[in-house]
Protein backbone atom coordinates (compact mmCIF):
# COMPACT_ATOMS: atom_id res chain seq x y z
CA UNK A 1 0.00 0.00 0.00
CA UNK A 2 1.67 3.21 -0.93
CA UNK A 3 1.55 6.18 0.90
CA UNK A 4 -0.27 8.31 -1.86
CA UNK A 5 -3.38 6.31 -0.92
CA UNK A 6 -3.24 6.38 2.92
CA UNK A 7 -5.92 8.64 3.75
CA UNK A 8 -7.90 7.19 1.63
CA UNK A 9 -6.89 3.85 2.47
CA UNK A 10 -8.19 4.92 6.10
CA UNK A 11 -11.17 6.59 4.95
CA UNK A 12 -12.90 3.58 3.66
CA UNK A 13 -11.97 1.43 6.32
CA UNK A 14 -13.98 4.33 8.52
CA UNK A 15 -16.73 4.60 5.79
CA UNK A 16 -16.79 0.17 6.15
CA UNK A 17 -17.59 0.42 9.69
CA UNK A 18 -20.29 2.91 9.60
CA UNK A 19 -22.12 1.15 6.70
CA UNK A 20 -21.98 -1.78 8.88
CA UNK A 21 -23.92 0.21 11.67
CA UNK A 22 -25.73 1.50 8.77
CA UNK A 23 -25.13 5.37 10.04
CA UNK A 24 -23.61 8.38 9.14
CA UNK A 25 -19.93 8.16 9.90
CA UNK A 26 -19.50 9.57 13.44
CA UNK A 27 -16.13 9.51 15.64
CA UNK A 28 -17.00 5.71 16.96
CA UNK A 29 -16.71 4.00 13.26
CA UNK A 30 -13.27 5.71 13.34
CA UNK A 31 -12.21 4.17 17.08
CA UNK A 32 -13.52 0.99 16.22
CA UNK A 33 -11.45 1.16 12.75
CA UNK A 34 -8.46 2.08 14.45
CA UNK A 35 -8.92 -0.86 16.70
CA UNK A 36 -9.27 -3.11 13.84
CA UNK A 37 -6.37 -1.76 11.85
CA UNK A 38 -3.85 -1.06 14.92
CA UNK A 39 -2.20 -3.59 17.47
CA UNK A 40 -4.79 -2.20 19.88
CA UNK A 41 -7.44 -3.04 21.92
CA UNK A 42 -9.76 -0.41 22.06
CA UNK A 43 -10.06 3.22 21.71
CA UNK A 44 -11.92 6.48 22.71
CA UNK A 45 -12.41 9.82 21.91
CA UNK A 46 -12.85 12.90 24.48
CA UNK A 47 -14.01 16.29 23.20
CA UNK A 48 -11.80 18.86 24.77
CA UNK A 49 -11.56 22.47 24.78
CA UNK A 50 -9.46 25.16 26.64
CA UNK A 51 -12.46 26.76 27.83
CA UNK A 52 -15.48 24.54 27.84
CA UNK A 53 -15.48 21.39 29.86
CA UNK A 54 -14.22 18.20 28.27
CA UNK A 55 -16.03 15.03 27.80
CA UNK A 56 -15.85 11.80 26.35
CA UNK A 57 -17.84 11.38 22.71
CA UNK A 58 -16.87 7.15 22.30
CA UNK A 59 -15.06 4.33 23.30
CA UNK A 60 -15.22 1.11 21.57
CA UNK A 61 -14.99 -1.27 24.71
CA UNK A 62 -15.32 -0.56 28.70
CA UNK A 63 -11.41 -0.16 29.52
CA UNK A 64 -11.17 2.33 27.18
CA UNK A 65 -14.38 4.34 28.49
CA UNK A 66 -12.36 3.65 31.56
CA UNK A 67 -9.08 5.39 30.58
CA UNK A 68 -11.45 8.87 28.72
CA UNK A 69 -13.13 9.44 31.97
CA UNK A 70 -9.76 8.73 34.57
CA UNK A 71 -8.34 11.42 32.45
CA UNK A 72 -10.55 13.70 32.26
CA UNK A 73 -11.54 13.34 36.13
CA UNK A 74 -8.04 13.49 37.00
CA UNK A 75 -7.14 15.81 34.84
CA UNK A 76 -3.54 14.27 33.79
CA UNK A 77 -2.93 11.39 31.40
CA UNK A 78 -1.32 11.22 27.77
CA UNK A 79 -4.81 12.40 26.69
CA UNK A 80 -4.30 15.91 28.54
CA UNK A 81 -0.63 15.96 27.25
CA UNK A 82 -1.76 15.51 24.16
CA UNK A 83 -4.04 18.09 23.96
CA UNK A 84 -1.92 20.78 26.07
CA UNK A 85 1.27 20.02 23.92
CA UNK A 86 -0.59 19.37 20.76
CA UNK A 87 1.58 16.70 20.03
CA UNK A 88 0.81 12.77 19.98
CA UNK A 89 1.84 11.08 23.19
CA UNK A 90 3.24 7.30 23.26
CA UNK A 91 3.41 5.45 26.20
CA UNK A 92 4.10 1.82 24.97
CA UNK A 93 4.28 0.40 28.50
CA UNK A 94 3.26 1.76 31.80
CA UNK A 95 4.91 0.06 34.08
CA UNK A 96 7.78 1.62 33.23
CA UNK A 97 9.47 3.82 35.94
CA UNK A 98 8.88 7.42 33.94
CA UNK A 99 5.83 7.02 32.93
CA UNK A 100 4.82 6.01 36.41
CA UNK A 101 6.29 9.29 37.85
CA UNK A 102 4.62 11.69 35.10
CA UNK A 103 1.23 10.19 35.74
CA UNK A 104 1.42 9.44 39.32
CA UNK A 105 -2.19 8.47 39.78
CA UNK A 106 -3.20 7.65 36.06
CA UNK A 107 -0.79 5.61 35.39
CA UNK A 108 -1.62 2.73 38.27
CA UNK A 109 -5.23 3.58 37.77
CA UNK A 110 -5.10 2.76 33.91
CA UNK A 111 -3.25 -0.68 34.53
CA UNK A 112 -5.95 -1.30 37.17
CA UNK A 113 -8.79 -0.44 34.40
CA UNK A 114 -6.82 -3.16 32.12
CA UNK A 115 -4.41 -0.67 30.00
CA UNK A 116 -0.60 -1.98 29.74
CA UNK A 117 0.36 0.76 26.47
CA UNK A 118 -1.48 3.97 25.89
CA UNK A 119 -1.07 6.39 22.92
CA UNK A 120 -2.64 9.83 22.71
CA UNK A 121 -3.19 11.80 19.20
CA UNK A 122 -4.24 15.16 19.15
CA UNK A 123 -7.01 15.81 17.20
CA UNK A 124 -5.75 19.27 15.65
CA UNK A 125 -5.48 21.29 12.17
CA UNK A 126 -3.63 24.35 13.48
CA UNK A 127 -5.56 26.25 15.85
CA UNK A 128 -8.47 24.01 15.94
CA UNK A 129 -7.95 21.28 18.14
CA UNK A 130 -11.41 19.67 18.99
CA UNK A 131 -10.27 16.85 21.30
CA UNK A 132 -8.20 13.51 21.17
CA UNK A 133 -8.21 10.24 19.95
CA UNK A 134 -7.15 7.44 22.49
CA UNK A 135 -5.17 3.92 21.94
CA UNK A 136 -4.51 1.24 24.65
CA UNK A 137 -3.75 -2.24 24.76
CA UNK A 138 -3.64 -4.75 27.13
CA UNK A 139 0.23 -5.83 26.50
CA UNK A 140 3.12 -3.20 25.95
CA UNK A 141 3.65 -2.51 22.64
CA UNK A 142 5.39 -0.34 20.32
CA UNK A 143 3.38 1.24 16.97
CA UNK A 144 6.04 0.66 13.82
CA UNK A 145 6.31 3.85 11.36
CA UNK A 146 3.65 2.48 9.49
CA UNK A 147 1.10 1.84 12.34
CA UNK A 148 2.21 5.06 13.64
CA UNK A 149 1.30 7.01 10.28
CA UNK A 150 -1.84 4.98 10.01
CA UNK A 151 -2.75 6.09 13.90
CA UNK A 152 -2.34 9.55 12.83
CA UNK A 153 -4.16 9.79 9.44
CA UNK A 154 -7.02 7.95 12.08
CA UNK A 155 -7.00 10.92 13.82
CA UNK A 156 -6.69 13.58 10.63
CA UNK A 157 -9.73 11.57 9.81
CA UNK A 158 -11.42 11.68 13.67
CA UNK A 159 -10.98 15.51 13.64
CA UNK A 160 -13.00 16.03 10.18
CA UNK A 161 -15.77 13.78 11.30
CA UNK A 162 -16.21 15.63 14.65
CA UNK A 163 -16.34 19.14 12.88
CA UNK A 164 -18.60 17.65 9.76
CA UNK A 165 -20.65 16.80 12.86
CA UNK A 166 -21.60 20.06 12.99
CA UNK A 167 -22.71 21.12 9.87
CA UNK A 168 -26.43 21.29 10.16
CA UNK A 169 -28.97 19.34 8.06
CA UNK A 170 -28.87 21.96 4.99
CA UNK A 171 -25.52 21.21 4.19
CA UNK A 172 -24.05 18.36 5.60
CA UNK A 173 -22.35 14.88 4.25
CA UNK A 174 -25.60 13.61 5.22
CA UNK A 175 -25.34 10.65 2.97
CA UNK A 176 -22.50 7.94 2.53
CA UNK A 177 -19.00 8.61 4.32
CA UNK A 178 -17.13 11.82 4.94
CA UNK A 179 -16.22 13.26 1.54
CA UNK A 180 -13.22 14.07 0.08
CA UNK A 181 -13.08 17.32 -0.55
CA UNK A 182 -10.09 17.73 -2.62
CA UNK A 183 -6.57 17.61 -1.76
CA UNK A 184 -4.94 20.07 0.74
CA UNK A 185 -3.95 24.01 -0.28
CA UNK A 186 -2.81 26.23 1.83
CA UNK A 187 -5.72 28.70 1.07
CA UNK A 188 -8.10 26.72 2.83
CA UNK A 189 -6.11 27.79 5.82
CA UNK A 190 -6.21 31.17 5.23
CA UNK A 191 -9.17 31.37 4.14
CA UNK A 192 -10.33 29.65 7.74
CA UNK A 193 -8.56 32.74 9.15
CA UNK A 194 -10.44 35.27 7.06
CA UNK A 195 -13.92 33.91 7.88
CA UNK A 196 -13.27 34.03 11.60
CA UNK A 197 -12.78 37.92 11.14
CA UNK A 198 -15.76 37.86 8.33
CA UNK A 199 -18.04 36.08 10.51
CA UNK A 200 -16.86 37.35 13.44
CA UNK A 201 -16.25 33.35 14.94
CA UNK A 202 -13.74 31.37 16.18
CA UNK A 203 -11.65 29.51 14.12
CA UNK A 204 -13.29 26.15 14.61
CA UNK A 205 -16.59 27.80 13.28
CA UNK A 206 -14.99 29.34 10.52
CA UNK A 207 -13.11 26.36 9.07
CA UNK A 208 -16.84 23.96 9.54
CA UNK A 209 -18.62 26.90 7.95
CA UNK A 210 -16.49 26.62 5.10
CA UNK A 211 -16.69 23.08 4.60
CA UNK A 212 -20.33 23.25 4.78
CA UNK A 213 -20.93 25.95 2.01
CA UNK A 214 -18.43 23.60 -0.11
CA UNK A 215 -20.76 20.62 0.61
CA UNK A 216 -23.77 22.92 -0.18
CA UNK A 217 -22.67 23.88 -3.42
CA UNK A 218 -21.20 21.23 -4.47
CA UNK A 219 -17.54 22.69 -5.01
CA UNK A 220 -14.05 21.83 -3.91
CA UNK A 221 -13.12 23.30 -0.52
CA UNK A 222 -9.95 24.50 -2.00
CA UNK A 223 -12.42 26.10 -4.29
CA UNK A 224 -13.92 27.52 -2.77
CA UNK A 225 -11.10 29.07 0.04
CA UNK A 226 -9.55 30.23 -3.00
CA UNK A 227 -12.33 32.65 -3.89
CA UNK A 228 -12.08 33.67 -0.63
CA UNK A 229 -8.13 34.40 -0.83
CA UNK A 230 -9.02 35.99 -3.80
CA UNK A 231 -11.47 37.83 -2.04
CA UNK A 232 -14.35 37.01 -5.08
CA UNK A 233 -16.41 35.29 -2.37
CA UNK A 234 -17.36 36.93 1.58
CA UNK A 235 -19.40 34.78 4.10
CA UNK A 236 -21.18 38.09 6.13
CA UNK A 237 -21.96 37.27 9.65
CA UNK A 238 -25.44 35.07 10.42
CA UNK A 239 -26.44 34.76 6.80
CA UNK A 240 -25.58 32.60 3.74
CA UNK A 241 -22.85 33.69 1.81
CA UNK A 242 -23.18 35.36 -1.38
CA UNK A 243 -21.05 36.35 -4.07
CA UNK A 244 -19.01 39.26 -4.09
CA UNK A 245 -17.77 41.61 -6.98
CA UNK A 246 -13.72 41.93 -7.10
CA UNK A 247 -11.98 43.42 -4.18
CA UNK A 248 -12.95 46.64 -4.21
CA UNK B 1 30.44 32.41 -3.46
CA UNK B 2 31.38 34.36 -1.45
CA UNK B 3 32.79 32.62 1.62
CA UNK B 4 32.52 35.25 4.04
CA UNK B 5 29.01 35.38 3.48
CA UNK B 6 28.44 31.74 3.50
CA UNK B 7 30.29 31.06 6.87
CA UNK B 8 27.92 33.82 8.18
CA UNK B 9 25.11 32.11 7.09
CA UNK B 10 25.62 28.99 8.50
CA UNK B 11 26.89 30.34 11.48
CA UNK B 12 23.72 32.59 11.84
CA UNK B 13 21.35 29.09 10.89
CA UNK B 14 23.03 27.60 13.65
CA UNK B 15 22.52 30.50 16.28
CA UNK B 16 19.06 29.95 15.49
CA UNK B 17 18.60 26.40 16.20
CA UNK B 18 18.27 26.79 19.86
CA UNK B 19 16.11 24.71 22.25
CA UNK B 20 12.89 26.98 21.65
CA UNK B 21 13.19 27.95 17.65
CA UNK B 22 10.44 28.70 15.83
CA UNK B 23 10.22 26.34 12.87
CA UNK B 24 8.43 28.25 10.59
CA UNK B 25 10.94 31.20 11.44
CA UNK B 26 13.59 29.56 10.91
CA UNK B 27 13.27 27.97 7.64
CA UNK B 28 11.92 31.54 6.25
CA UNK B 29 15.09 32.59 7.38
CA UNK B 30 16.60 29.53 5.77
CA UNK B 31 14.75 30.41 2.46
CA UNK B 32 15.87 33.85 2.34
CA UNK B 33 19.15 33.12 3.18
CA UNK B 34 18.95 31.19 -0.21
CA UNK B 35 18.04 34.27 -1.99
CA UNK B 36 20.21 36.17 -0.43
CA UNK B 37 23.83 34.02 -0.64
CA UNK B 38 22.97 31.67 -3.98
CA UNK B 39 21.45 33.92 -6.87
CA UNK B 40 17.82 32.59 -6.45
CA UNK B 41 15.16 34.77 -6.69
CA UNK B 42 12.41 32.56 -4.45
CA UNK B 43 13.09 30.02 -2.52
CA UNK B 44 11.15 27.38 -0.78
CA UNK B 45 10.82 24.44 1.84
CA UNK B 46 8.18 21.57 1.21
CA UNK B 47 7.60 18.53 2.72
CA UNK B 48 5.59 15.73 2.28
CA UNK B 49 2.36 14.65 4.42
CA UNK B 50 1.15 11.21 4.82
CA UNK B 51 -0.46 11.16 1.49
CA UNK B 52 3.09 12.04 -0.13
CA UNK B 53 1.62 15.48 -1.22
CA UNK B 54 4.27 18.00 -0.68
CA UNK B 55 3.32 21.52 1.20
CA UNK B 56 4.88 24.66 1.40
CA UNK B 57 6.68 24.75 5.10
CA UNK B 58 8.23 27.97 4.28
CA UNK B 59 8.81 30.50 1.08
CA UNK B 60 11.07 33.30 0.83
CA UNK B 61 7.91 35.13 -0.65
CA UNK B 62 4.41 34.30 0.65
CA UNK B 63 2.48 35.61 -2.20
CA UNK B 64 0.07 33.01 -3.46
CA UNK B 65 1.48 33.85 -6.74
CA UNK B 66 4.95 32.53 -5.24
CA UNK B 67 3.14 29.81 -3.12
CA UNK B 68 0.85 27.96 -6.09
CA UNK B 69 4.37 27.46 -7.91
CA UNK B 70 5.26 25.39 -4.86
CA UNK B 71 1.60 23.59 -4.79
CA UNK B 72 1.41 23.07 -8.41
CA UNK B 73 4.54 21.28 -8.01
CA UNK B 74 2.12 17.93 -7.03
CA UNK B 75 1.25 17.57 -10.25
CA UNK B 76 4.28 17.82 -12.19
CA UNK B 77 7.43 20.15 -11.55
CA UNK B 78 10.92 19.57 -10.73
CA UNK B 79 10.35 19.04 -6.67
CA UNK B 80 7.79 15.94 -7.76
CA UNK B 81 10.70 14.57 -9.08
CA UNK B 82 13.18 15.35 -6.93
CA UNK B 83 10.66 13.81 -4.14
CA UNK B 84 10.32 10.80 -5.77
CA UNK B 85 13.20 9.91 -7.18
CA UNK B 86 15.94 11.12 -3.97
CA UNK B 87 18.40 13.16 -6.20
CA UNK B 88 18.44 16.99 -7.30
CA UNK B 89 16.62 18.07 -10.12
CA UNK B 90 18.65 21.10 -11.81
CA UNK B 91 16.91 22.78 -14.51
CA UNK B 92 18.89 25.75 -16.02
CA UNK B 93 16.41 27.14 -18.67
CA UNK B 94 12.86 25.77 -18.17
CA UNK B 95 11.80 26.88 -21.68
CA UNK B 96 13.60 23.31 -22.87
CA UNK B 97 10.89 21.41 -20.31
CA UNK B 98 8.14 22.35 -21.85
CA UNK B 99 6.85 19.30 -22.87
CA UNK B 100 7.76 17.28 -19.62
CA UNK B 101 6.23 19.76 -17.42
CA UNK B 102 3.65 22.00 -19.19
CA UNK B 103 1.82 23.51 -16.66
CA UNK B 104 4.51 23.94 -14.38
CA UNK B 105 6.37 25.69 -16.87
CA UNK B 106 4.05 27.81 -17.91
CA UNK B 107 3.13 28.89 -14.78
CA UNK B 108 6.85 29.46 -14.04
CA UNK B 109 6.95 31.57 -16.72
CA UNK B 110 4.19 33.79 -15.40
CA UNK B 111 5.79 34.47 -12.30
CA UNK B 112 8.97 35.39 -13.57
CA UNK B 113 11.14 32.44 -13.27
CA UNK B 114 13.55 30.87 -15.91
CA UNK B 115 15.40 27.95 -13.79
CA UNK B 116 14.58 26.10 -11.09
CA UNK B 117 16.92 23.59 -8.80
CA UNK B 118 15.41 21.36 -6.55
CA UNK B 119 17.48 19.60 -3.51
CA UNK B 120 16.25 16.48 -1.57
CA UNK B 121 15.29 16.77 1.55
CA UNK B 122 16.74 12.84 3.22
CA UNK B 123 16.89 11.55 6.13
CA UNK B 124 18.22 8.19 6.34
CA UNK B 125 17.06 6.16 4.04
CA UNK B 126 13.47 8.48 3.53
CA UNK B 127 13.22 11.52 1.33
CA UNK B 128 10.74 13.50 3.36
CA UNK B 129 10.80 16.71 1.16
CA UNK B 130 12.65 19.00 -0.81
CA UNK B 131 14.66 22.66 -1.34
CA UNK B 132 13.29 24.44 -4.17
CA UNK B 133 15.56 27.53 -5.99
CA UNK B 134 13.42 29.39 -8.16
CA UNK B 135 16.00 32.02 -10.70
CA UNK B 136 14.91 34.84 -12.95
CA UNK B 137 17.66 33.97 -15.52
CA UNK B 138 18.08 31.12 -17.60
CA UNK B 139 21.61 29.57 -17.94
CA UNK B 140 24.04 26.84 -16.06
CA UNK B 141 23.89 26.83 -12.19
CA UNK B 142 27.11 27.03 -10.33
CA UNK B 143 28.30 23.51 -8.64
CA UNK B 144 29.58 25.00 -5.75
CA UNK B 145 26.10 26.73 -5.09
CA UNK B 146 24.37 23.58 -5.63
CA UNK B 147 26.37 22.12 -2.90
CA UNK B 148 25.65 24.78 -0.77
CA UNK B 149 22.13 24.39 -1.59
CA UNK B 150 22.29 20.96 -0.73
CA UNK B 151 23.85 21.90 2.59
CA UNK B 152 21.00 24.07 3.53
CA UNK B 153 18.45 21.33 2.21
CA UNK B 154 20.17 19.08 4.85
CA UNK B 155 20.22 21.86 7.77
CA UNK B 156 16.27 22.38 6.75
CA UNK B 157 15.85 18.73 7.03
CA UNK B 158 17.66 18.96 10.99
CA UNK B 159 15.75 21.68 11.89
CA UNK B 160 12.86 19.50 11.80
CA UNK B 161 13.95 16.97 13.92
CA UNK B 162 15.31 19.38 16.45
CA UNK B 163 11.78 21.23 16.95
CA UNK B 164 10.36 21.10 20.11
CA UNK B 165 8.43 18.03 21.00
CA UNK B 166 6.70 17.57 24.59
CA UNK B 167 8.00 13.73 24.58
CA UNK B 168 10.96 12.29 23.90
CA UNK B 169 9.78 10.60 21.16
CA UNK B 170 11.91 10.51 18.20
CA UNK B 171 8.88 8.94 16.06
CA UNK B 172 9.54 10.66 12.76
CA UNK B 173 6.06 10.49 11.25
CA UNK B 174 5.01 12.31 14.30
CA UNK B 175 7.58 14.85 14.20
CA UNK B 176 6.46 15.38 10.76
CA UNK B 177 3.18 15.85 11.60
CA UNK B 178 3.60 18.65 14.33
CA UNK B 179 5.73 20.56 11.34
CA UNK B 180 2.92 20.41 9.15
CA UNK B 181 0.58 21.57 11.63
CA UNK B 182 2.92 24.44 13.17
CA UNK B 183 2.55 25.72 9.41
CA UNK B 184 -1.09 25.00 9.30
CA UNK B 185 -1.36 27.37 11.98
CA UNK B 186 1.08 29.95 10.70
CA UNK B 187 -1.86 30.22 7.51
CA UNK B 188 -4.54 30.51 9.65
CA UNK B 189 -2.87 32.82 11.74
CA UNK B 190 -1.76 34.86 8.17
CA UNK B 191 -5.55 34.93 6.82
CA UNK B 192 -6.94 36.23 10.10
CA UNK B 193 -4.93 39.18 10.00
CA UNK B 194 -5.12 39.62 6.38
CA UNK B 195 -8.63 40.13 6.51
CA UNK B 196 -8.49 42.28 9.55
CA UNK B 197 -6.32 44.26 8.44
CA UNK B 198 -7.28 44.28 4.74
CA UNK B 199 -3.42 43.50 3.57
CA UNK B 200 -2.14 40.81 1.40
CA UNK B 201 -0.26 37.00 2.87
CA UNK B 202 3.45 37.94 2.41
CA UNK B 203 1.93 41.10 4.51
CA UNK B 204 0.38 39.21 7.02
CA UNK B 205 3.11 36.89 7.36
CA UNK B 206 6.05 39.80 7.93
CA UNK B 207 3.70 41.25 10.20
CA UNK B 208 2.90 38.21 12.76
CA UNK B 209 6.79 37.50 12.71
CA UNK B 210 7.93 41.05 13.55
CA UNK B 211 5.72 40.70 16.58
CA UNK B 212 7.01 37.63 17.15
CA UNK B 213 10.85 38.70 17.08
CA UNK B 214 10.07 42.27 18.50
CA UNK B 215 8.72 40.37 21.99
CA UNK B 216 11.03 37.83 21.99
CA UNK B 217 8.26 35.51 21.38
CA UNK B 218 8.21 31.76 19.29
CA UNK B 219 6.20 32.37 16.37
CA UNK B 220 3.92 29.33 16.75
CA UNK B 221 3.03 30.75 20.16
CA UNK B 222 1.96 34.78 18.50
CA UNK B 223 -0.13 32.71 15.65
CA UNK B 224 -1.84 30.35 18.10
CA UNK B 225 -2.43 33.62 20.67
CA UNK B 226 -3.54 35.81 18.10
CA UNK B 227 -6.37 32.95 16.40
CA UNK B 228 -7.74 32.44 20.05
CA UNK B 229 -7.81 35.96 21.07
CA UNK B 230 -6.35 34.67 24.53
CA UNK B 231 -4.21 37.63 24.86
CA UNK B 232 -3.95 41.51 23.53
CA UNK B 233 -1.14 41.11 20.71
CA UNK B 234 -1.13 45.64 20.52
CA UNK B 235 -0.44 46.42 16.91
CA UNK B 236 -2.12 43.45 15.11
CA UNK B 237 -5.11 44.72 15.88
CA UNK B 238 -6.13 42.40 18.84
Amino acid sequence: MGPESRSARIRTLVAEQAARRGDRVGVVDVCTAAVAALPVGGAGVSAMSRTAPSHPLCSTDSVSGQLEELQLTLGEGPCVDAFLHGSAVLAPDLLTRDLQDRWMVFADAALEAGARAVFALPLQMGAISPGVLDLYARVPVRLNAEEMADALAFADLATLVLLDARIDETGGPRDGPVEDLGAYRAEIDQAGGMLTVQLGVGIEEAFVRLRAHAYAQGRRLGDVAADVVARRLRFPPDAEPDQAGEDP
Amino acid sequence: MDEQLLSKTFVELADNLVADFDLIDFLRLLTDRCVGMLDASAAGVLLADRDGKLRVMAASDEQVRVLELFQLQNDEGPCLTCFRTGAPVIVPDLTREIDRWPRFVTAAHRGGFGAVQALPMRLREETVGALNLFRAAPGPFDPSATLVAQALADVATISLLQQRTTQRSTVLNEQLQAALNSRVLIEQAKGKLAERQGIDMERAFTALRGYARSHNRRLADVARAFIDESEPLYGLGA
